[in-house]
């Protein structure tokens, strides 16, 4: 995995980097924005992790040129707290994630992941989630090379999570993906799917997460 | 022993009226008193004159008798002239060698029958007639042949003389009294009109906190308060200064610590995540926790900085509370699920006037002692509703709570409870308060109703939501 860091401190840069790499990623760092453009025409990377206050033109400016030359590549943003709408801002101008200083590096790890994978994901490829192999093509799910019994909707919730890997999603979306369920038992119908479909998850280190009044995380279960 | 009272402040108002009302006091019994001396004088002299007549009458009844002055006086005449509603009259004739001709006995007795005055001389005096005051009119009355001078004497009680005193003392009192009145009446108010542009200047500066240094208007203030509100003014204008220049130190020097922290934070991480000698690992692991809590620090001595100078600049945005809260869910859950915590959301719709980031960065606040505080496994719910005119946030979590005697003590910057284990830098429950403030919002510990743990209230008014 190839990923382009672009952070004006040294040492942040250094010891981020050095976090990446421990991974078996590859890492490539500049301290401006301003080449950042070119460089994701010119090599294949898989993620720019991209920090909102550079010297020069600043991370909104370097992401909406990296989007103006037409690059799809997933952009994780590093943000001050303070800093007052950079979440918005950052999220309007065409960054898949944000992630607030300081930051743990588990937590980046893990959302650099999370951003390939769904990057990966979408370009209707294979997505690996713990022991669980995602078909997206083909529509199926292998644990442990052994195809899983999903009913449909299983399928287009387990897939509809799988590409927002680590990112809450609304009951009222899960809702949404079934439109012929009717308004007023889709509820409840929607725990019973979600607690069918995370026992069929458990044996492959993937948990669907339950955040009360808010909906449903998927995550990797730590190896253990 | 009582303490002794504290000394009245100088006020301006009072001495005004002092020195305005004061002197009435003294003037209005002075001018009553020359009042009535200039008035009484010409009613006693017309009282005088009616008594002159009476003597004139009798003059006319003074007849030569063949070389001798005789007074043909019948009894009808004399009651004629004795007939007064008020007062007792007496008189008493004399001839030019004085002897008495007619009159009373008792007036006859007096002193005065020995004058000798000149035809047509007038005298005028108080007597004493048995112990009765009575005024004394003396004419020397043309008489005899050759013409010679007969006293004639007319007196008379006080009856309505004293009456006229009495009438005169009371119309001066009373006129002076009523002019003092009315001068006590505008003194009062001309007092109170001309102090107003100072009180209403208090009240404008009662409104200025450190958060609003606004100058006070001084379009509408007299000339005299001018320079005061334009004195104040200047000094609002240097606090403020001051107070932007103090922001801006502790917003610069937070921002510049943040990074170098924030680096130290990520080395210590990897040197725990790298193969390590055991010796080392308790050594890393407390420079890990102290980086941690540095760099939460300088974040929230930026965010402090920011809720006080924020909210001179930018104004409060209707916004929905429950929005708020669903837009930074997911930054606060990632802390939640490694503390192994349960962190859950009660969302509804609570509209209020304010600063998203403020909000947020007092929800954090709050979520993160409860992060620190509560302990593993405990549950943390973020609560948002609208209750009656108040939008109401509660965090609330079922560790160990706060002691009741505790909670006062904990608003306090950099307090941390007693048994407090967490590695919060106390400044936490500051900002929140500082940033309730700015949102007139009020916070309040209460037990969780449910049995053990903390509910963090935090009451904001509320707003209608937007059409």
């Amino acid at each position: 995995m190839q990923i382009l860091l672009v952070e004006d401190d040294a040492d942040l840069a250094e010891s981020t980097a050095r976090a990446l790499r421990s991974q078996g990623w590859h890492v490539d760092g500049t301290a401006r924005g301003e080449p950042v453009p070119l460089s994701v025409q010119q090599d294949p990377y898989d993620l720019l992790i991209l920090d909102v206050g550079l010297a020069g033109i600043d991370g909104f400016e370097t992401l909406r040129r990296v989007r103006a030359a037409g690059s799809r590549l997933p952009v994780l943003m590093l943000t001050a707290r303070d800093a007052v709408e950079d979440r918005v801002r950052g999220l309007e101008s065409g960054a898949d994630d944000y992630l607030v200083k300081p930051f743990a590096l588990a937590e980046l790890v893990a959302r650099a992941r999370a951003l390939v994978r769904r990057s990966r994901a979408s370009d209707g490829d294979v997505m690996t989630l713990g022991l669980i192999r995602l078909d997206l093509d083909a529509k199926l799910a292998f644990l442990n090379d052994a195809p899983m019994a999903l009913s449909a909707r299983e399928w287009t919730v387990l897939q509809y999570l799988a590409l927002r890997l680590g990112k809450v999603v609304a009951k009222a979306q899960i809702v949404g993906l079934l439109p012929q369920w009717d308004e007023s038992n889709s509820g409840n119908a929607v725990e019973v799917l979600m607690s069918r479909l995370r026992a069929k998850l458990e044996p492959g280190g993937v948990r669907i997460r339950t955040v009360r009044g808010l909906g449903y995380l998927l995550e990797e279960t730590p190896a253990s | 022993m009582t303490p002794p009272a504290p000394p009245r402040p100088a006020s301006i108002r009072r001495a005004l009226l002092l020195w305005l009302l004061l002197p009435l006091v003294g003037l209005v019994p002075l001018a009553a008193a020359l009042l009535y001396a200039i008035t009484v004088r010409p009613a006693l002299d017309s009282l005088d004159r009616s008594l002159g007549g009476t003597a004139v009458a009798l003059a006319h009844l003074l007849a030569d008798d063949g070389g001798r002055v005789a007074l043909t006086l019948s009894e009808q005449t004399a009651a004629a002239l004795r007939t007064d509603l008020y007062d007792s009259v007496y008189f008493v004739v004399g001839d030019p060698q004085g002897r008495v001709l007619a009159g009373d006995a008792d007036l006859a007795a007096l002193e005065a029958t020995r004058l000798r005055l000149a035809v047509g001389e007038w005298r005028r005096f108080d007597a004493d007639l048995h112990g009765t005051a009575v005024r004394v009119v003396a004419y020397g009355a043309a008489c005899g042949v050759p013409v010679a001078s007969c006293l004639v004497l007319v007196a008379e009680s006080g009856g309505k003389r004293g009456e006229a005193e009495r009438q005169v003392f009371v119309g001066a009192m009373l006129a002076m009294l009523g002019v003092a009145a009315v001068l006590a009446a505008l003194g009062y108010v001309a007092v109170a009109r001309g102090l107003r542009p100072l009180r209403r200047l208090g009240d404008e500066i009662e409104q200025l906190s450190f958060e609003n240094l606004q100058p006070a208007r001084a379009a509408d203030a007299p000339g005299e308060v001018l320079p005061l509100v334009e004195a104040l003014n200047r000094l609002l204008a240097r606090l403020r200064a001051a107070s932007q220049a103090q922001q801006a130190f502790i917003a610069d020097a937070a921002h510049q610590l943040r990074t170098p922290l924030t680096a130290l934070h990520t080395e210590s991480e990897l040197a725990l995540l790298e193969p390590h000698p055991p010796e080392v690992d308790a050594t890393l692991r407390r420079l890990h926790r102290g980086s941690a809590r540095a760099a939460r620090l300088a974040n929230q001595l930026l965010a402090l900085a920011r809720a006080e100078s924020a909210t001179q600049g930018k104004p409060a945005a209707r916004l929905d509370l429950q929005q708020v809260c669903a837009d930074t869910a997911q930054d606060w859950l990632a802390p939640a699920l490694a503390a192994g915590q349960d962190l859950g959301f009660e969302l509804q719709p609570a509209w209020v006037m304010g600063h998203a980031f403020l909000l947020r960065e007092l929800i954090g606040n709050l979520l993160h002692n409860a992060n620190e505080y509560a302990g593993r496994s405990t549950r943390v719910t973020v609560r948002v509703f609208r209750s009656g005119d108040r939008s109401v946030l509660e965090i609330e979590d079922n560790g160990p709570g706060i002691a009741p005697a505790e909670r006062e003590r904990v608003w306090g910057r950099f307090q941390r409870g007693t048994d407090s284990a967490g590695a919060g830098s106390g400044l936490g429950l500051a900002i929140v308060q500082d940033i309730a403030r700015s949102h007139a919002a009020r916070v309040e510990l209460r037990d969780n109703p449910a049995g053990a743990g903390l509910v963090v209230r935090v009451d904001f008014p509320a707003v209608d939501a937007p059409d």
